[in-house]
């Protein structure tokens, strides 16, 4: 019984390693180097920030 | 890049424009078949749940035929919702967000469709099975285990189609959403496979059948529904009213915290079970941390939309994202009090449970989901929502049943479980007790069903195309612009 709890545990340790493995990758590769730019990047030119993009339908702005 | 602008064509903002739309058409077939799906089960879902609601306060309502029995149509109703609407309306917003993210056409344009069929298929199976008397009667697992193998190799190939975008992504920056969304399709598959393994095999028996169903169980909530819904939260909130995301520290710190701590936060389910207290406080202390994420989240997205809740008044798409945002916030500081075990003692096997399940898959996920849906349908499809009565119609039924059906089942559970821990209470006047609160959760059911109903026409004439034709890669008419031209039927 007991090698069943544990078995179960590890499994849960593993899903928490690959979570740490992810972390150390990011690090590496730089990811959290430049975050200013990263929260921008989901902007451009054709949608800056500053522009709203939803509205109801036949809703002007 | 701008002082390019006039010299060479195309603009800048052209080509972004144009890339987008390349993007968002790239995800038609796909995301649309996903979302088309999505809805449907939504529908078969809603029927089942009021089925199963009327039959808790009134017990004699359908029950001469066995296929409608609570105990089939209940679960019946959890596989339809998890697995029909939850998961098909999350792997449609996911690989369109990936696309997106990536700035990448979606690949794999005859297999992704088809996984949609495969897995519509795959679910219509379970729920007949379900209901045929085939369930496993192991709660939110209850499809019969031949199914695995077909979900697996849905996963497999938007697996696939998603490191394939990151692989020869155009965007040099990772956005927060990205983390979420590969969280979420890595640890799901490890999720059912081990969960499958564990729960269908002599591997396991007895109590430890129930730690693997728990484990599994929520984090199907807490590795799946949560980082696709937050994901969208992410992206949306941001998008929608033009400004980044207050702190982006936060939201790193956010994801990072969730990735470590939730998977832990399962066995909390068996407080009070015949389980080694250890493997319960493991629980315990993970449902506790949990905190930090979650504080982390709301106070992200509070500071986002400070300056910026008068847009909610003018946006759909942000009324259900923040509704949902914020019963994020709410159901995990619930979710984490209620691992206590001095609340668990009075919460569990009550219908508070049953109003906290709701409040995360529900008001958090489905809403944002929703939410997701109004934004993203429309750049697909190049057509606007027929019509904004409807959508009004849809969020305020879905927002007030939710909130009466939280509030009633909360009360009269934590009432439920403090009369059931007093042993001088016959447990005849307790079960008497909830039944107005019962009824108080039909008439929400109801309520939610016609804001259903009303997305589902409002879908199905976007579908159609009834509403306004949209030549743009947005719907947004700006003031001055010629007026989209109405393909008839559109208001």
């Amino acid at each position: 019984m007991a090698a069943f709890y544990i078995a179960l545990w590890g499994l849960a340790a593993l899903l928490g390693a690959t979570a740490i493995a992810a972390l150390v990758w990011a690090i590496r590769r730089g990811e959290f180097d430049r975050l200013r730019e990263a929260s921008l990047s989901i902007f451009d030119e054709e949608e800056p920030v500053g522009e709203v993009t939803d509205r109801f339908p036949g809703q002007r702005f | 890049m701008s002082s390019h602008a006039e010299t060479i064509p195309p603009a800048p903002e052209e080509r972004e424009r144009l890339t987008r739309i390349q993007i968002d058409r790239s995800c038609r077939q796909t995301v649309v078949w996903y979302y088309a799906s999505a809805v449907f089960w939504l529908l078969v879902g809603t029927v089942l749940a009021l089925i199963a609601s009327i039959k808790m306060h009134t017990p004699g309502f359908l029950a001469d035929w066995e296929w409608l029995t609570f105990g089939r149509v209940r679960p019946a109703h959890l596989a339809a919702m998890i697995y029909g609407w939850g998961s098909m309306a999350g792997v449609g917003t996911l690989l369109w967000l990936q696309a997106r993210l990536t700035r990448n056409r979606l690949p794999l344009p005859t297999l992704l469709p088809a996984t949609a069929v495969i897995w519509n298929l795959t679910v219509t199976f379970g729920v007949i099975a379900i209901l045929a008397g085939y369930s496993t009667s192991i709660e939110w697992i209850e499809i019969p285990p031949a199914t695995a193998i077909l979900f697996g190799f849905c996963i497999a190939v938007i697996i696939a189609a998603s490191i394939r975008m990151f692989r020869s992504r155009e965007s040099e920056h990772t956005y927060v959403s990205q983390w979420y969304l590969f969280g979420a399709i890595f640890w799901f598959p490890l999720l059912y496979v081990s969960a499958q393994i564990f729960l269908h095999t002599p591997a396991a028996a007895g109590a430890v059948k129930a730690a693997a169903n728990w484990w599994f169980a929520h984090n199907v909530l807490g590795l799946w529904f949560t980082p696709i819904g937050l994901a969208t939260v992410y992206y949306l909130i941001p998008k929608v009213i033009g400004r980044p995301v207050h702190s982006y520290h936060l939201s790193l710190l956010g994801f990072w915290t969730l990735a470590i701590f939730y998977n832990w936060a399962g066995t909390h389910h068996l407080i009070g079970g015949p389980l080694p207290a250890w493997l319960i406080t493991v629980g315990i202390v993970g449902s506790v941390m949990m905190f930090v994420p979650v504080i982390t989240v709301a106070v992200n997205h509070h500071m986002t939309m400070v300056g910026n809740f008068h847009h909610l008044k003018h946006s759909p798409t942000l009324r259900f994202v923040v509704y949902g945002a914020m019963c994020y916030t709410a159901v995990s500081f619930q979710g984490s009090l209620q691992s206590l075990r001095s609340v668990n003692e009075i919460t569990h096997f009550t219908h508070y449970t049953i109003a906290h399940a709701h409040l995360g898959v529900y008001a958090f996920f489905t809403m944002v989901m929703f939410g997701a849906i109004y934004y993203v349908a429309p750049r697909l499809l190049n057509a606007e929502w027929h019509s904004a009565g409807w959508i009004r119609v849809h969020f305020w039924t879905t927002a007030a049943g939710m909130a009466i059906y939280w509030l009633g089942l909360t009360w009269a559970g934590w009432e439920q479980g403090r009369m059931m821990n007093d042993p001088r209470i016959p447990f005849l006047d307790i079960v008497k007790y909830t039944v107005p609160w019962l009824w108080s959760r039909s008439a929400a059911g109801v309520l939610m069903t016609v804001g259903h109903l009303a997305f589902a026409w409002l879908f199905w004439n976007m579908l159609r195309k009834r509403g306004a034709y949209l030549p743009g890669p947005t719907l947004l008419l700006r003031k001055g612009e010629p007026a989209a031209v109405a393909a008839g039927g559109g208001e």
